[in-house]
């Protein structure tokens, strides 16, 4: 995560688990409507229903677990910010990793351990994907090339211009 | 071409190529995770040989799909 691409820390946390509600609340509102009017009988007006329906009770639901999930992922990122004083990958993978086991709490501690390393592995992709993203960003796109061909021009700048995409969680 | 210029004398990225460029990442994370988890889940089903590759590659399409759409979401609720 960069640090100037997200909000400090305290109200990171509304705004993780807003923004995590609204990404499962559209994404599910997605999903759910087509599932809906596959599973729906035949006749347009019972699959027109049997989307709204499914919509209706499944994506709030959807909206309400990824809540959680980043409500209580950036509660820890935050404190491990505040214990480890610095603000790297490290940070996201753990607090993945933690908060997928603490999620599967109540599963035993054979669930919290998968559920743990599912969470720190998706995480650690997330944060690498972001690396790549921004060294090979950085590396492609030169100042000035919006008036000429991309070839071997000036030095690319240090800062990158694709930063602002690591906003995603 | 985005008309916004940064700070920098680039162009900014516009939303749609940002929504673009979050659907091609999330789709990338997707394959990646759908490769490492839908291995195991096709190892353990019991899936060998050819039909282990086509178990693995559905499920990498399936997670890379779900998750680039809601990587795709994430991007443009923010910008």
């Amino acid at each position: 995560m960069e640090e100037y691409a997200r909000e400090p820390c305290p109200w990171r946390i509304v705004d993780d688990c807003g923004g995590a509600f609204t990404m499962g609340a559209i994404g599910g509102g997605i999903f759910q409507a087509v599932k809906g009017f596959r599973n729906a009988p035949s006749g347009m007006s019972h699959r027109m229903r049997g989307s709204m329906t499914a919509i209706k009770t499944r994506a709030p639901q959807l909206g309400g677990s990824f809540a959680v999930w980043g409500g209580l992922f950036s509660m820890i990122d935050c404190g491990l910010v505040k214990v480890r004083g610095k603000e790297d990958p490290w940070n996201s993978i753990t607090s993945g990793a933690m908060t997928g086991a603490i999620l599967a709490a109540r599963n035993g501690p054979v669930a919290m351990v998968g559920s743990a390393a599912m969470g720190g592995i998706l995480l650690a992709l997330i944060e690498g994907a972001g690396i790549l993203l921004t060294r090979f960003a950085s590396s492609q796109f030169q100042p000035g090339s919006q008036f000429e061909e991309p070839g071997p021009g000036p030095a690319p700048i240090p800062t990158s211009p694709f930063g602002d995409y690591r906003q995603y969680q | 071409m985005p008309v916004a210029v940064g700070p920098y004398g680039q162009t900014q990225p516009s939303c749609f190529d940002r929504v673009k460029m979050g659907f091609m990442m999330g789709f990338a994370v997707g394959m990646a995770a759908g490769a490492m988890f839908g291995t195991f889940s096709c190892l353990r089903i019991g899936m060998r040989g050819r039909e282990l590759m086509g178990g693995v590659g559905k499920t990498m399409m399936q997670s890379g799909g779900t998750f680039g759409t809601f990587m795709a979401i994430g991007m443009g609720i923010r910008c």
